[in-house]
């Protein structure tokens, strides 16, 4: 892929290495002299001086301004200060007023405002004017617009309107997504629409939907410092939301138990680590449920007053004995007797889970077995006790609440014709113009692009090259696709490749609105810097392609900012689970962030299903699909690390992060690697039925099991998702990224 | 949307409500008293490897993306799932024998005597990386864009405004903060510096406490650097390869000069020439050349200073017995000849005082493959192994202008010139068994840094180099054999790139003593290392 030889060059000093920096200053003859002689030691760019705020620093990150804004990376949602210097961002520091972090930032965070000037911005509209081997052009605004709504018309019009996907993201504000999803569903009138988040935490959506009748993470942080026991499953948090480890270990006396095959960071900082077999989370979860159910430890009142299927649920896990979840899971007898003993005596216990769950063919289901252990001992709704799915994107929140993908904005149902007129009267449109059906999810629309349905893509702020699971059949799904539109803040990505147009988009920092993160705190973001170039906020695109399509009026009535649909998305949220009308703008700012719905939901165990009580679900584990064999006998994890995000498109733009983990790597066990004579550092290639991705360099070590391999997923140049498995959870639609079959060669020595 | 709180209070976590004991344990609540210095203290068992410190740091200084006062390493030990893998956070060690300081030829190191902090001067600095040499940890790094070397001065500035340094500041688990400890309480008993993946902290007396995970576990109690598979080759510092066999090749020119009574004007002019190149370069390594002159300053401690000073002497001693092998042809009848032959023992001694010194620099205990006796000897023999050749081809150009210089009337001493092929051969044997010793001795040591330069010696890389290293030894003694006389230049231009070709080994191969690193990182440029 020719993007991966694109080295950018710096723009700016502070994002710079030395040698570049002396590029940048583009010295004249004199200069080159005296820097040669060394008569000039460059002191004048390497003073310091007093900050205000924060005191003693060098002066080159002094700011005339700071601003308040919530963190654009992770889902953690911290609080915090950009300086800008004369307008340019010049430092980025961790609010301290806000209760989320209190002051403090992960590496990530703390080198953000470097993202804003990053050499690889996406700058102007580019297009394609004769088929994918021509090469992007320049063009104006107009004629990307005008292109983009006649080709997309053109083709709906010959193929029906559901052949247009959009494939959004959670990276965009919460009033951006509620523009976008009116735009797609009653400008665009598609219902092919998803979001990236169903590649991340579609399945504790669903989860939760199977358990409570409503998505909506029931706890907040302050659980995780409060819980007696806190039962972290498949979620390395350490590295993935490094600013929550500091609530746990806070509190002598709490248990930190971490689920998880690797030992992570995060099994490192437990007092107890579970060293479990591949997607035995299920087995082990019903086990511990066997454990409290034969000992009484579950609370009885509770599950009388708040949950169904208990006498189901009870003859189900009388299977899972000790003995059989030994077997299934790899734990001892007496690790899962101590375990479930310390659960249940606990006077509150948290669970938290990320992708280790989310990102399995039963997904769903397993959050739904979480879900079960929750209602078993009553540890929902009071503080400590919450089953919580920390979410993965900065406002994958919003997303899920407002964007009109999985479901209905306000957490309405597609399904429920009350819904639907109650929006629709909000709206001022015919209760027929909404859909009355989910469309196509994410890897529905790949799919369906691969049969023909779908002909024209529009994706939002996300990178699937690297990021879908299964290249191939995305690049089949690309490639017969008529018309793609890619719309990102940098340029190039390498979705890009496939793009036929390309739409600059402003990113963090350029716009003003709110992110909502994995504790439902609704957190204000500002902008302190204008977009590159062309570059246009999503909100003004979105408006400015209704125009076009002839139905801002109707859709958009009055609007200018995107202040304007937070007040329609106000009202629309009113009354809902997710009720947003409680607070303004300003309100939200001044407090760090509210939460919607208050510090914890279902306090008074009355769930929004038919009859008011949660359902317990027997939920069967089953062995992951591509069960490794003598030809691809490793099964593939991946994952994350610290110093990137996702798919490299801002962290790869950070130098100083880009320079700590420049590459990809595979971890596997010193047994695997002496079996198969390979060295530290060895470039391996991994294969699975798939592809193959080759020159990874090689990271023996004992933090993974013999027979696992571990790999980041962050590389293009190594795109671990070349080889992983295009299987979908068949209730949330969520891939399975963490199980799959490979085997390892060795491409060169060390 | 300005933040309206008008101050900030000093510690970050005051505001967010954190308890006014957590505040107080980051940095210290009371003055300094006599005897005592602030130090790090780093809690392993806190820190969840967020590197948030790293990039705290950068920002605080305003430093490049490749240059990082403090740096994350990786620590691993133990069998699956029984596995632990722990982190090190660590600036400078602000130790209380500090070996930047002591090795500095210019005084831009001071021990802060109201802090105890290792201070580094920007405008003092010339550039000389001696201390990047001689800092067991590698803390200080040159930085290109300004010339000269920088370090953690533990924020210093901001903890005399009772601020907390940036890399506490930063971390999430509060594992960094700053304590006091008293000097010589700490230099009794300084067990608690210690930890897996440091250098032994007596050498200079760290002063960083480190709080380990208790071990007991298996894995704790093994717990060991990960960065050792892929050690990158060093810099090569090609000014200084230059220099040290110039300079080496005009000490052994002079002493052969001397011994078969060749001091003649025009042989001088030569040799004197070749010094004056040799000198000129070796200021090229420097970050800051226009400065060199400085380094003269730390003679009384720093071999650096020593070196220039002897050298410069030399050069001198050269300069003048030149200037007197000439005077009789000068029109005031100065007859200063017989001046020449002590000026060139003078020249003699400075040089093999210089060589000395030279040798002397990179006997230093950071750098454990340099610091063995075959350094010095290396250096003393290539002087002999690239003179001896000059000496004999020399002959040609002085011949010729000797002849010219007749001619015209001028009446100079006629050199005469001779081949000294068995000495040659004497000489590079001992030479290439030098080498072969020192590849041996770096081979069955029980010094990882030893065996590491072996490995980066033997790997793919550089085994070919030291080959042909030695076959240029070999081949210059040929080619003094041969008959034909123009052969003499093929052995000088042999031994040259014997040594050459040596010293950028000895350069690039040397493995320092530092702390672990992580497994995955930037290796710089300098390529790949030999496992």
């Amino acid at each position: 892929m020719s993007f991966i030889a694109k080295k950018n060059t710096a723009t700016q000093r502070a994002n710079a290495t030395s040698e570049e920096r002396i590029a940048l200053a583009k010295p004249t003859l004199l200069q080159r002299i005296t820097r040669w002689l060394g008569l000039d030691n460059k002191s004048s760019l390497y003073r310091y001086a007093h900050d205000p705020r924060f005191g003693y620093i060098s002066e080159s990150r002094v700011a005339d301004k700071w601003t308040k804004t919530t963190c654009g990376y992770c889902s953690v949602g911290c609080g915090m200060l950009v300086g800008t210097k004369d307008g340019k961002p010049v430092a980025a520091r961790g609010n301290p007023d806000h209760p989320v972090n209190l002051g403090k930032l992960c590496p990530k965070g703390l080198s953000e405002h470097l993202i804003v000037e990053a050499p690889g911005r996406a700058k102007q509209p580019m297009l394609r004017r004769n088929g994918r081997t021509s090469p992007l052009e320049p063009v104006s605004w107009d004629e990307a617009l005008d292109v983009m709504v006649s080709r997309i018309g053109s083709i709906q019009q010959e193929h029906g309107r559901e052949s247009l996907g959009v494939i959004s993201t959670g990276q965009l504000l919460t009033e951006e997504f509620y523009t976008l999803g009116k735009l797609v569903q009653l400008g665009f009138r598609t219902s092919n629409y998803d979001g990236n988040t169903t590649l991340c935490m579609a399945s504790a959506v669903s989860g939760y939907k199977l358990s409570f009748g409503s998505d909506g993470p029931p706890g907040a942080y302050a659980d995780m410092e409060s819980a007696d026991v806190v039962l972290l499953i498949g979620a390395n948090i350490a590295d993935n939301h490094p600013i929550l480890c500091n609530r746990l270990r806070k509190r002598p006396g709490q248990l930190l138990i971490v689920v998880d095959p690797r030992v992570t960071k995060t099994a490192m900082m437990a007092d107890m680590h579970l060293p479990v077999k591949p997607r035995s989370d299920i087995a082990l979860i019903n086990g511990i449920a066997h454990i409290l159910l034969r000992d009484g430890l579950i609370d009885r009142s509770y599950l009388a007053h708040h949950a169904d299927g208990l006498d189901d649920f009870i003859s189900f896990v009388a299977d899972y004995t000790p003995e059989a979840v030994s077997k299934t899971t790899g734990l001892s007898v007496a690790v899962l007797e101590s375990v479930a003993s310390l659960y249940g005596h606990a006077k509150s216990a948290f669970i938290g889970w990320t992708m280790g769950v989310n990102h399995s063919t039963q997904g769903a289901m397993t959050v739904a077995a979480i879900n079960n252990l929750s209602l078993l001992t009553g540890n929902i709704g009071r503080p400590g006790g919450a089953p919580f799915s920390i979410t993965g994107q900065c406002n994958a929140m919003g997303s899920r609440e407002a964007s009109f993908t999985s479901s209905l904005p306000g957490y309405r149902k597609f399904e429920s014709e009350e819904d639907r007129n109650q929006l629709a009267a909000l709206w001022n449109v015919a209760p027929n113009d909404l859909p009355t059906r989910r469309g196509f999810a994410y890897p529905d629309i790949v799919e369906a692009s691969v049969r023909g349905e779908v002909k024209a893509l529009w994706i939002i702020a996300t990178n699937p090259v690297v990021s879908f699971p299964n290249h191939n059949l995305l690049k089949q799904a690309f490639d017969s696709a008529e018309f793609i539109v890619v719309q990102d803040g940098f340029y190039p990505t390498p979705t890009m490749e496939y793009a036929d147009l390309v739409l600059p988009a402003a990113i963090w920092g350029e716009k003003e609105g709110t992110y909502t993160n994995s504790e439902r705190r609704v957190s204000k973001v500002n902008a302190f810097a204008v977009p590159p170039g062309e570059a246009r906020a999503d909100f003004d695109i979105f408006v400015a392609i209704a125009e076009r399509l002839g139905v801002r009026d109707r859709i958009y009535p009055g609007w200018t900012s995107t202040h304007d649909a937070w007040l329609e998305w106000q009202r629309v949220s009113a009354g809902r689970m997710c009720d947003y009308s409680g607070f303004t703008w300003q309100q939200v700012e001044d407090a760090g962030g509210i939460q919607w719905g208050g510090e914890r939901l279902y306090r008074d165990g009355i769930f929004p299903r038919a009859n008011g009580r949660a359902l317990l679900h027997c939920v069967p584990c089953i062995p992951f699909a591509e069960q490794p064999d003598a030809e691809f006998n490793f099964i593939l994890n991946t994952g994350r690390t610290v110093e990137h995000w996702h798919t490299r498109t801002k962290t790869g733009q950070v130098k100083l992060l880009d320079a700590m983990v420049p590459n990809a790597w595979l971890e596997m066990n010193p047994i695997d690697a002496e079996r198969l004579s390979l060295r530290q550092h060895d470039r391996i290639t991994v294969t699975s039925r798939r592809a193959s991705v080759p020159d990874v360099e090689l990271r023996i070590t004992g933090i993974v099991a013999p027979g696992q391999v571990f790999m980041p997923f962050h590389f293009a140049e190594h795109n671990s998702n070349l080889v992983t498995l295009g299987d979908f959870d068949p209730i949330s639609r969520e891939p399975n990224y963490k199980q799959c079959a490979v085997r390892i060669e060795r491409t060169s020595w060390n | 949307m300005d933040t309206d709180s008008a101050e900030l209070v000093r510690l970050t976590l005051l505001e967010g409500g954190a308890s006014p004991q957590l505040v107080a344990s980051l940095i210290p609540s009371r003055p300094l008293e006599e005897g005592e210095q602030y130090r790090f203290h780093f809690d392993m068992t806190k820190c969840i490897g967020c590197r948030s410190c790293e990039v705290a740091c950068n920002e605080q200084n305003g430093n490049p993306a490749d240059i990082k006062w403090r740096r994350v390493g990786e620590l691993e030990g133990g069998v699956y799932p029984q596995v632990s893998r722990t982190y090190l956070s660590m600036g400078c060690n602000h130790c209380i024998s500090a070996d930047c300081l002591k090795g500095c030829p210019v005084d831009a190191y001071k021990k802060d005597p109201l802090t105890g902090i290792v201070m580094h001067s920007a405008d003092a600095c010339i550039g000389c990386q001696y201390c990047v040499w001689n800092c067991p940890y590698s803390v200080p790094q040159f930085n290109p864009e300004r010339g000269v070397v920088g370090k953690c001065d533990m924020c210093r500035e901001r903890l005399i405004d009772n601020r907390e340094p940036a890399c506490a500041n930063a971390c999430p688990e509060n594992a960094i903060q700053i304590e006091i400890v008293n000097k010589i309480a700490w230099t009794e008993d300084y067990s608690l510096a210690e930890s897996p993946g440091m250098p032994a902290a007596g050498q200079t007396i760290s002063t960083t406490r480190i709080t380990l995970p208790q071990s007991s576990t298996a894995a704790t109690a093994w717990l060991e650097r990960v960065d050792t598979g892929a050690i990158a080759l060093e810099h090569a510092h090609s000014s200084l390869v230059v220099m040290t066999t110039a300079m080496q090749a005009s000490f052994g020119l002079l002493c052969g000069l001397a011994l078969v009574r060749n001091l003649d004007a025009v042989s001088l002019l030569l040799l004197l020439l070749v010094t004056a190149a040799a000198l000129n370069v070796s200021v090229f390594h420097l970050g800051r050349p226009a400065y060199a002159w400085r380094a003269l300053k730390m003679w009384r401690r720093s071999w650096l200073s020593r070196e220039v000073l002897c050298f410069t002497l030399f050069f001198g001693f050269v300069t003048a017995a030149t200037l007197c092998a000439w005077t009789p042809l000068l029109p005031w009848h100065l007859q200063l000849q017989r001046l020449v032959a002590p000026l060139a023992w003078a020249a003699i001694a400075s040089g093999v005082a210089g060589t000395y010194a030279s040798a002397s620099i990179y006997l230093v205990k950071a750098r454990p493959s340099w610091n063995m006796v075959h350094t010095p000897l290396d250096f003393f023999l290539s002087s002999a192994l690239v003179g001896i050749p000059l000496l004999s081809v020399l002959a040609r150009p002085a011949l010729i202008i000797t002849a010219f210089l007749h001619r015209h009337g001028f009446e100079v001493a006629r050199p005469h010139f001779t081949l000294y092929p068995r000495l040659l051969a004497l000489t590079a044997g001992v030479w290439i068994l030098n080498q072969m010793v020192r590849v041996a001795r770096l081979r069955a040591s029980a010094i990882f840094e030893h065996r590491a330069s072996f490995h980066h010696l033997r790997g793919e890389q550089l085994w070919w180099c030291v080959a042909l290293s030695w076959i240029c030894a070999l081949q210059a003694v040929l080619f003094l054999f041969a008959p034909l006389h123009w052969m003499a230049l093929l052995s000088l231009l042999a031994a040259t790139a014997a040594v050459l070709l040596n010293r950028y080994l000895f350069f690039v191969s040397v493995v320092p003593l530092s702390m672990g690193l992580t497994f995955i990182r930037d290796r710089g440029t300098h390529g790949r290392a030999a496992a």
